[in-house]
């Protein structure tokens, strides 16, 4: 099946931001309420820019997918691009044939980088 | 008459599915059942020849919709053991029924500091009307401690029901663990101390002989379309002692007797608790559903489901890393197993299996408590009915197997 392709697994069994990062600049928890999923997204940023992503959590193998893309997608970029991502975005990234509710599981990624970029500027604002 | 699982699988048309090419095995009866023919042709035909509205009607499709619904009525009465037809009221599902009972009759019955006692293994339908009605009434919720297999002891049980317990609700069949609550002793032990006992059945109706006298309970209730029905059809059945004072929730036509601009009066019981135009084809597909598990036997079709649980555990238990939730004896459980495969989450589980044509379900399945409690974020469940046979459960046992080559 389409989703067990080769090098779909391989990512899904060696994904290099899986962990935690040492210094984060936010951290957030979000959870899958359908599926009781829970992702955990770290970020560093310097200067309005993503220089560090990196997540955990018990996840399923879309999640992770999804998570290793989107993490590595965002690195490097700034703040302003990233808020610009759309869950659109994010499934043409991920390009697998995914059934609604497995949306759920590759977009769980997104719902927590939004959260943190709102937690980022909540504590700018606070500072 | 003797059990045919090959001649019963000709009742279900759906049973002839491919999915993906492959034979649809489906094990995700908890969630809902198919339908036999049976019941899809009784809903058809009552759309073809007998549709009308029910009650006061004086022309003929009227009168044959009306005893359609109402010899239904009979039968799950007949189904339940219950004293009278009228203690047996249609509902939209057991979530429904469990809401009635909960903010009919239980807000006006607890007062503050009463406690409802119950299980952290409840389905959600069976745990928010009651802490909502905790919150209403200032009664406390408290919960029975399950040992490691999931299962309720007598010592537990004679521990926590205490004089300041003045409800229990607890679930038939756990819809994760599988467990069979022991409701009968529960019902002796909670009346002994003046408390009342509202069963959620939705997982042990359509599996097992239910007899409300002999279990005792107060309310019971359950779903059609776990038990071969058509969704959108529940069944709320209470002593008519407690449906006397139960209150309306829900407020219209078909539940009056004589209304004046500014107040009402209650139709008798079924009726006030039925407003408005109720699911009647629903109810008439839940008739039908009845005559067929009925023909083919409730003993036989629980004998069947227990020896398919044997098997399944059995084979379940060989797969390294595998953990079972619940009893791990086949005779303390009902016809389902919900599971976890180390280093696999059971979303990717589901998936495969469901390359390999099986249905199964995997998540929290509306028991959040249970799963935090089990230290788990989800689980995998596979449920059976009278139409599976030892085969596709080979094949899911072989399938699990599978889905660990792939991706541990
Ligand atoms: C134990 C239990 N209680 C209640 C329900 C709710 O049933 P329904 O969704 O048909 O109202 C279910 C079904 O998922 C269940 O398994």
């Amino acid at each position: 099946m389409d989703i067990y392709r080769e090098e779909l697994l391989e990512l899904y069994k060696n994904p290099h931001n899986k962990g935690a990062i040492k210094d984060p600049t936010v951290s957030v928890d979000e959870k899958n309420p359908y599926c009781g999923d829970e992702i955990e997204l770290q970020l560093k940023i310097e200067k309005d820019v993503i220089t560090e992503a990196k997540f955990d959590g018990p996840a399923c193998m879309i999640s992770v997918i999804s998570s290793q893309m989107l993490t590595e997608h965002i690195v490097g970029k700034s703040l302003d691009e990233v808020r610009s991502i759309t869950k659109k975005d994010l499934l043409a990234m991920v390009n697998i044939n995914l059934s609604t509710s497995r949306v759920q599981c590759a977009t769980l990624v997104l719902k927590a980088l939004t959260k943190a970029l709102e937690e980022y500027e909540q504590d700018s604002k606070d500072r | 008459m003797s059990f045919d699982v090959n001649k019963i699988r000709q009742d279900f048309p759906i049973l002839n599915r491919k999915i993906d090419g492959k034979p649809l095995i489906y094990l995700d009866n908890a969630a809902t059942s198919q339908k036999p023919q049976a019941v899809i042709d009784a809903i058809v035909a009552y759309y073809q020849t007998h549709n009308a509205n029910i009650h006061r009607g004086i022309h003929t499709l009227s009168e044959e919709a009306t005893q359609l619904y109402e010899n239904t009525r009979k039968k799950t009465a007949d189904f339940l053991g219950a004293r009278k037809p009228e203690e047996t009221i249609f509902t939209s599902g057991a979530t429904a029924a469990l809401n009635l009972v909960a903010f009919g009759w239980a807000v006006n019955y607890l007062e503050e500091g009463d406690i409802i006692l119950t299980a952290l293994s409840e389905h959600h339908s069976n745990l928010i009307p009651w802490q909502n009605v905790a919150e209403r009434t200032g009664a406390k919720l408290a919960f029975f401690a399950l040992t490691e297999n999931g299962e309720l002891t007598e010592e537990e049980l004679k521990t926590k029901i205490t004089e300041h317990v003045k409800l229990i609700v607890i679930a038939h069949i756990s819809n994760v663990l599988g467990t069979i609550f022991p409701v009968k002793r529960i019902c002796e032990l909670a009346h002994a101390v003046g408390a009342k006992v509202v069963v959620d059945g939705a997982q042990a109706a359509p599996h097992m002989r239910v007899n409300v006298q002999s279990l005792g309970c107060d309310f019971y209730a359950f779903s059609a379309h776990k038990m071969l029905g058509p969704t959108g059809v529940g069944v709320l059945w209470g002593k008519m002692e407690l449906l006397e004072p139960m209150e309306p929730t829900v407020f219209g036509g078909g539940m009056i007797d004589t209304v004046s601009p500014n107040c009402a009066t209650w139709a008798e019981i079924p009726y006030r608790f039925e407003a408005g135009t109720p699911n009647i084809a629903g109810v008439v597909g839940l008739g039908a559903a009845i005559d067929y598990v009925q023909t083919i036997g409730m003993q036989n079709i629980e004998h069947h489901e227990q020896e398919l649980t044997a098997h399944t555990l059995r084979q379940l238990t060989t797969i390294e890393g595998l953990r079972i939730l619940g009893p791990k004896k086949a005779q303390a459980r009902a016809g389902l197993v919900a599971f976890t495969v180390r280093g696999i989450h059971p979303h990717d589980i589901s998936a495969v299996l469901n390359s390999a044509g099986i249905a199964v379900r995997s998540g929290h399945h509306c028991t959040m408590p249970l799963h935090k409690e089990l230290e788990i974020p989800a689980s995998t469940r596979a449920s059976w009915y009278l139409y599976n046979t030892k085969e596709e459960l080979d094949k899911l046992v072989e399938a699990i197997n599978e889905a660990k080559k792939i991706l541990r």
